[in-house]
């Protein structure tokens, strides 16, 4: 205890003495980013958190770069790729990067980095990302080889986004932790300081490679601040005290909007918004068993005013689970569910349930979202109680079977492919509540076959079958709201990743 | 003297071993920690793995032994949320609560003794009134309601004062007035009865008719006798404001133990809060044992009757 | 310990007669408003269904955050306008009195059973029970309050018994405390000797002789307790951890309002002012009351 209290006792003196300068916004260049969910680790393995896939971002280079304005793939790290065989594919590897220790960007990086995130003593937090990766080989100083485990038509798409690689040297020597408290990527932006659960200080990488797809950083400094109220974030804004700040609610951000010194951007992200319905014998709500009352769920939420009302601008009603624009979503050949609150009560009352049933409804985020469905659910006579908790824990509580209907969302990892999202949930995966082995047979195929046509087809299948047999209603894409600095320049893109590095200032 | 010192630091140390072990059991009872642990996409087979490598498995004694004697030695264990060292984690957040704990009693009793002895001096006059105003406007308003207030009119409208963080004095400023005000009516209303009870007592009509001053026989004789229950309601409340400011905390962002204590609640990470809810109470067996002491040397009939 | 030193124990063993009590009761000005606004407050969640304008649950998402009628652009259907999801304020500020007073209500109950049963056998026992009953206090208080609560919240799962139950529980302390000292006091007055001593059973002189006599304290607790424990519910539904949606708890329109704060005020004012009132009163009645028993008047 002695060493704990003069410990404090210095800590105590130091944080009074020490007035840290406040960063100032254009001035000197720099933007102070304000985000609500801290991040317990900034190695993008190791978080499995929004701002943790933003901040790795600035500070890693990726081996592929998918140009978010035209979804191009484009060699960053890599300069190269090209498939051997159903499984392998082979990279040429960029020469004359540094990383920001001065260290050199060669093979060992990407082997030592995938191999390592593969083992299962790594302990990463983003297993699905890196899990259809065998290993990694070298064939030379700037040639590797990744071995799938089967073919993974996908890969390209994984490796262009949350795959990151590491200096090998540095990495082998302070792992995942050591990265967190001085991380060293080779990104347009180096972290300077990290002060857990407070901010994380950033600065403009000057020795960042001409030839990267991503553009030379033009601002000098960014803070990110963690802020854990909305309200606050606000405050923060509308008095100087932050330049940006991101995923603010539609009314926020419409008000906001009356500021002169703010501007609000919006913009669609890849991220959908669904009903997700444990319809196994062991669902504790039983009555989701019974297809009309998936089917009356389906009709009484009105999901066009919920878009135009509360979602926000971009927003767009769903008919099946996946994002439009990723490669394979589709949703021809789905059934419509209008909203109907009529037909929704007559579907009840044929299953049996004239007087409604009482039902919890479990919930992670857009809070004010999941009370519509609450109040929807509530006229035709479906009484459901919130159950508001953090995200592991409701999709635990689903996994074990005790959490029968949730307001999900998924984000895809920004993975611009429906394997990234729909098999999640309809493959046989832990979080596969229905178990239908029809949709299964159809997902594995479209995950597995590399003809791009012969994966539409099936993906579209089994898209169809989840929306008829109604397995989950899917509900809308999200839109974010970005509030910032009326002078600031940036552009919204739908994978929910603000880049610094295209930013300036008028 | 010594033998009631060695009791009550006896019943301290008993009191801080059932404490520890109510939070520990308290809060180990509820909650699968290696769920939380394992995070988005974890198979189950991952969860049985961090159950084990963290030794999540064992009985619960077991855990609760290791737990205390590790606590003892400074090893607070590691969080599983942010995978750092919890004692570096507290010693880090410790600062900024203990200093707007101490700014906030600070700032209540520099509101509350001089208008706690004023209304004491003018009974039912204009000044009495308004301090039991003050005082139960205090008590009504929810803090949280009293800070979103401040904030709109100090930090938003008129930018004197920043709105969030704990960088400077500034930051400080309007969490110390929330929280001071919170506990400022208990110790006034204290203050107030104490004097008129001490005012209306024998020897100081004595003093009053032997001629002394009005003002010296408040400040010297009446002030220094009501002060001895301040002190130890000022130690209690010091253990409450170290406890109660995680609201504060959360509104202003201040990065403190409140703060930490409150995200490794919603993290489920359990070291954290174990190890913010032990030292809390820990502090304030510390403080009350203090205030014991030294009530107990200043007011001998204490340690006679070794009672309430 | 300190904390039973520091709270003023009363001394009431002069028991005031009626007619005296009663000048006094009217003559208190506090007591009366405060009286007069609680049983306001209890009238309104009474009357709540029938008075109630619209269903509390009746969402219109197109006709949201229309403004109260001291607004401009507000109007009489809505008096006191409409919430984020178009449910009518007024209807919701009704039924949300239920919530708090029931939560007032239930954790004054339950805690107060527990702590007065401790509290009477610590003062009317002494010796050992005395002992065992103070270090339980004492390892009470010294867990902080709110984290406790939040943890076992967070982990049980939000939900209006869960808060009143895991408050109940914990804010027994005080009436506990309070209890034990008056019944110290009253333990060594004549007539419960007098009533030992003629031979009624220990439960008996309890219930029948010290327990009225230590009441108007029990009373004094009871609305302290009862307005902090509806202050804590708001707190810790603020923080999401407390009742939750579409219940209308005023600490829970408080939380959901605060993001509306910079433009759309009346959002948290109206339910932080019904909040504050509420307590305001409360608290108005356990300062009256307390004024009103004790011999001397106020202080």
């Amino acid at each position: 205890m002695s060493r704990f209290s003069t410990g404090v006792l210095a800590a105590l003196v130091a944080a009074t003495m020490a007035i840290a300068p406040a960063l100032a916004d254009k001035k000197t260049n720099s933007i102070r980013f304000a985000y609500d969910q801290v991040v317990e680790n900034v190695d993008p393995f190791m978080n499995n958190v929004r701002i943790g896939v933003i901040i790795g971002q600035q500070v890693w280079d990726t081996l592929i770069y998918r140009d978010p304005k035209t979804s191009e793939y484009k060699g960053q790290l890599a300069t190269a790729w090209k498939w051997i065989d159903d499984k392998t594919l082979e990279l040429d590897l960029r020469k004359g990067v540094k990383f920001h220790n001065g260290a050199e960007f060669t093979a060992d990086d990407v082997v030592y980095t995938l191999n390592f995130v593969v083992s299962p003593d790594s302990k990463v937090v983003t297993r699905q990302n890196v899990a259809w990766i065998d290993r990694a080989e070298k064939i030379d100083a700037y040639k590797v080889r990744i071995i799938c485990k089967e073919p993974f038509p996908a890969a390209i798409e994984y490796l262009a986004g949350p795959v990151v690689i590491h200096p090998h040297e540095y990495y082998a020597k302070v792992g995942p932790q050591g990265m967190n408290e001085k991380p060293v990527g080779s990104g347009p932006y180096r972290i300077t300081e990290h002060s857990v659960g407070k901010f994380v200080r950033m600065e403009r990488n000057p020795d960042y490679f001409k030839e990267s797809p991503k553009p030379q950083p033009k601002i000098d400094k960014v803070e990110i601040r963690f802020i854990p109220d909305r309200q606050t974030q606000v405050a923060e804004m509308m008095a100087g005290g932050a330049d940006m700040i991101m995923n603010v609610a539609l009314d926020q951000a419409t008000q906001m909007k009356a500021v002169p010194t703010l501007q609000v951007v919006s913009g669609e992200t890849m991220r959908i918004a669904f009903l997700h319905l444990d319809t196994r014998e062991t669902s504790t709500a039983p009555q989701l068993r019974d297809i009309k009352v998936r089917q009356a769920i389906m009709h009484a939420i009105d999901r066009e005013s919920m878009v135009k009302q509360i979602v926000g601008q971009g927003a767009r009603v769903l008919h099946t689970l996946c994002f439009p624009p990723q490669f394979g979503c589709s949703d021809e050949g789905a059934p419509r569910y209008s909203y109907d609150p009529a037909k929704a009560k007559q579907l009840l009352a044929e299953a049996g349930f004239k007087d409604g049933f009482d039902i919890d409804l479990y919930a992670y985020r857009e809070r004010n979202q999941t009370e519509a469905m609450i109040g929807y659910l509530r006229a035709v006579g479906i009484r459901a109680n919130l159950r508001f908790m953090q995200y592991a824990a409701m999709r635990e509580a689903n996994r074990a079977g005790k959490a029968a209907m949730l307001h999900q969302t998924w984000g895809s990892f920004s993975v611009n492919d429906v394997s990234a999202s729909t098999p999640v949930y309809y493959k046989f995966g832990p979080d596969d509540v229905s178990r239908d082995p029809e949709v299964r047979d159809f997902l594995q195929r479209g995950d597995s076959q590399v003809d791009p046509a012969v994966r539409r087809e099936a993906y579209r299948k089994a898209l169809a079958l989840i929306a008829e047999r109604a397995y989950s209603l899917p509900l809308y894409s999200l839109t974010t709201y970005y509030v910032a600095n009326k002078d600031l320049v940036f552009i919204a893109y739908p994978d929910e990743i603000p880049r610094f590095w295209e930013m300036s200032y008028k | 003297m010594l033998i009631y010192a060695l009791k009550r630091l006896g019943l301290a140390v008993l009191v801080a071993v059932v404490v520890s072990a109510l939070a520990f059991l308290l809060l180990r009872a509820s909650g699968d920690v290696a769920i939380a642990l394992a995070g988005e996409g974890a198979r189950s087979e991952d969860i049985d793995n961090i159950r084990r490598i963290y030794g999540l498995d064992r009985p619960l004694v077991v855990q609760y032994l290791d737990w205390a004697a590790k606590m003892i030695r400074g090893d607070f264990g590691t969080s599983l949320f942010f995978k750092t060292d919890v004692h570096a984690l507290v010693l880090d957040k410790m600062p900024t609560t203990a200093l707007l704990a101490l700014f906030s009693l600070i700032f209540a009793l520099a509101v509350s003794l001089p208008l706690g002895i004023l209304a004491a001096l003018y009974p039912n006059s204009w000044i009495d009134r308004l301090c039991l105003a003050l005082a139960v406007i205090g008590q009504a308003l929810p803090s949280f309601f009293f800070a979103l207030i401040l904030m709109i009119v100090f930090a938003v409208m008129l930018r004197w004062l920043p709105v969030s963080g704990s960088d400077s004095w500034a930051h400080f400023v309007l969490p110390t007035v929330v929280l001071g005000y919170y506990i400022a009516p208990a110790i006034m209303r204290l203050v107030r009865a104490g004097m008129i009870e001490v005012l209306a007592s024998d020897y100081v009509r004595t003093a009053r008719a032997k001629g002394l001053s009005s003002r010296s026989v408040v400040l010297k004789h009446a002030l220094r006798n009501a002060l001895v229950p301040v002190v130890a309601l000022s130690a209690v409340q010091l253990g409450f404001l170290l406890g109660g400011s995680v609201v504060i905390e959360t509104v202003f962002a201040l990065d403190g133990l409140g703060y930490l204590a409150f995200q490794s609640i919603t993290h489920k990470d359990l070291p954290v809060t174990q190890a913010i809810v032990t030292l809390l109470s820990l502090i304030y067996v510390g403080l009350t044992l203090a205030a014991d002491l030294a009530n107990a040397w200043l007011d001998p009939r204490i340690r006679v009757g070794g009672g309430s | 310990m300190t904390d039973v030193a520091a709270i003023p124990v009363l001394d009431l063993t002069t028991a005031s007669s009626g007619k005296l009590l009663r000048r006094r009761i009217m003559a208190h000005r506090g007591l009366l408003i405060g009286t007069g606004l609680l049983a306001f407050i209890v009238l309104v969640a009474l009357l709540a269904p029938l008075i109630a304008p619209h269903d509390p649950y009746a969402q219109d998402l197109s006709r949201r955050m229309i403004p109260p009628i001291w607004y401009e652009k507000g109007n009489w259907v809505h008096p006191f306008g409409t919430d984020n999801l178009g449910r009518d304020y007024l209807s919701r500020v009704l039924y949300g009195a239920q919530i708090s007073l029931l939560i007032g209500a239930a954790v004054m109950v339950i805690s107060g059973l527990i702590g007065t049963a401790l509290g009477l056998a610590a003062g009317f026992f002494g010796g050992r029970v005395d002992m065992v009953v103070t270090f339980f206090i004492t390892v009470r208080l010294a867990l902080p309050l709110i984290l406790v609560a939040l943890a076992v919240v967070a982990t049980v799962g939000g939900s209006l018994w869960v808060v009143i139950l895991v408050l109940g529980l914990l804010k027994w302390d005080r009436f506990a405390v309070v209890m034990r000292a008056a019944t110290q006091q009253v333990r060594v007055l004549d007539y419960v000797a007098a009533a030992e001593a003629a031979g009624a059973s220990t439960l008996r002189v309890i219930v029948g002789e010290v327990l009225p006599n230590v009441l108007p304290q029990l009373v004094v607790v009871a609305t302290v307790e009862a307005a902090s424990a509806i202050l804590l519910e708001a707190a810790l539904s603020f923080l999401g951890l407390g009742v939750q949606p579409p219940l209308p708890s005023w600490g829970l329109m408080i939380a959901e309002a605060k993001t509306y704060m910079f433009f759309s005020f009346w959002l948290i004012a109206i339910p932080g002012t019904a909040l504050a009132v509420l307590v305001f009163a409360v608290n108005m009645v356990g300062d009256g009351i307390r004024d009103v028993s004790a011999p001397a008047g106020r202080g």
